[in-house]
């Protein structure tokens, strides 16, 4: 009786109908796949030949003499840390320049001053001369034939 | 090109049983389908996972129950350092049209909710898979005795917490 009662409930909660999976997952789902072998074909291709052999000429080339190598990063080291120590001291002699003294500073601003009252001027007498309009040529000889 | 179709015979065959039974343990549709698409990418990338492998349906649940086990435990750290108070989960069940079939699946996906996660793997693969216990045994790396001990204690917690609504539908049937 108890058992019967069991595959009852049993068999009622199996009818109950799972959710579907969404359609469109397909096609991102194997779109990311794809991808995925396609770099993992790419990950096996690193042990081919081209790179391999490249790494290894590159290796052949540096290790016979890592000391020669080693001594010459040095000497590139030194020379980088001389020449940005030399940088450094462009901006001290920068801020150690005396300022301009204020005469300066006042002739430098009527100098600007006249400068602006010349153009100023000189776009005004521009502005009352009538402006050349070019004219086709056949027009400019009918002109000088009157 | 041999990849991309076992891959998709390996999806056709195979996706929607693997949604099922993640979304069932997840709860969580957006969830469901990163484990899903990892697993695929997985299989995609590392093609010999599946050479030699007798039971492909057993060794994609393991690989969905697995990674399923890892994000259930993750999300418990996090949910325990962050407060996730608007955490909404989804029904694993289709929506019904009957009201009593849409009421009773409800509880049931509540209660289903409620088993422990080892009870809970094992009920759904014998219900709604059809795995005999030998086969959820291999699917879950447990012995079938285990598989059928844990089946019983998660169905007869389903039975006492459905039981006034399933005698209640059995009367109208």
């Amino acid at each position: 009786m108890m058992n019967e009662e069991m595959e009852q409930f049993e068999r009622r909660l199996s009818r109950q109908s799972l959710r579907r999976i969404p359609a469109e997952w397909r096609a991102e789902i194997l779109r990311e796949g794809r991808r995925a072998a396609v770099a993992g074909i790419g990950d096996a291709g690193t042990a081919s030949l081209p790179i391999l052999n490249w790494r290894m000429a590159l290796a052949n080339f540096f290790w016979p003499h890592p000391k020669a190598w080693a001594g010459l990063a040095a000497v590139w080291i030194l020379i980088f840390a001389v020449d940005f120590s030399v940088r450094d001291k462009s901006p001290v002699v920068a801020e150690k320049a005396v300022p301009p003294s204020p005469e300066v500073i006042v002739e430098l601003k009527q100098q600007q001053q006249m400068l602006a009252e010349l153009i100023g001027a000189n776009q005004a007498r521009e502005a009352g001369l009538p402006r050349f309009l070019p004219q086709p040529r056949s027009e400019r000889v009918e002109i000088l034939m009157t | 090109m041999r990849r991309e179709t076992e891959i998709e015979r390996l999806y056709d065959g195979h996706a929607q049983p693997l949604y099922a039974f993640l979304l069932n343990l997840t709860r969580d549709e957006a969830d469901t389908r990163d484990l899903l698409q990892d697993i695929f990418v997985k299989l995609a990338r590392e093609p010999e996972l599946l050479s030699g492998v007798r039971d492909e349906r057993a060794f994609l649940i393991r690989l969905a129950h697995n990674a399923a086990i890892d994000l259930i435990r993750l999300r418990g750290t996090r949910d325990k350092t962050k407060e996730n108070f608007a955490a909404e989960t989804v029904s694993p069940f289709a929506p019904a049209n009957d009201p009593d079939e849409k009421i009773f699946r409800e509880e049931l996906a509540s209660a289903l909710a409620e088993l422990p996660e080892e009870q809970h793997a094992v009920v759904h693969l014998k219900l709604w898979e059809e795995l005999t216990f030998e086969e959820i045994a291999a699917a879950l790396d447990i012995s079938p005795n285990t598989a059928a001990s844990r089946y019983r204690y998660g169905l007869d917690k389903l039975r006492d917490r459905l039981r006034p609504l399933h005698e209640e539908m059995k009367k109208a049937e």
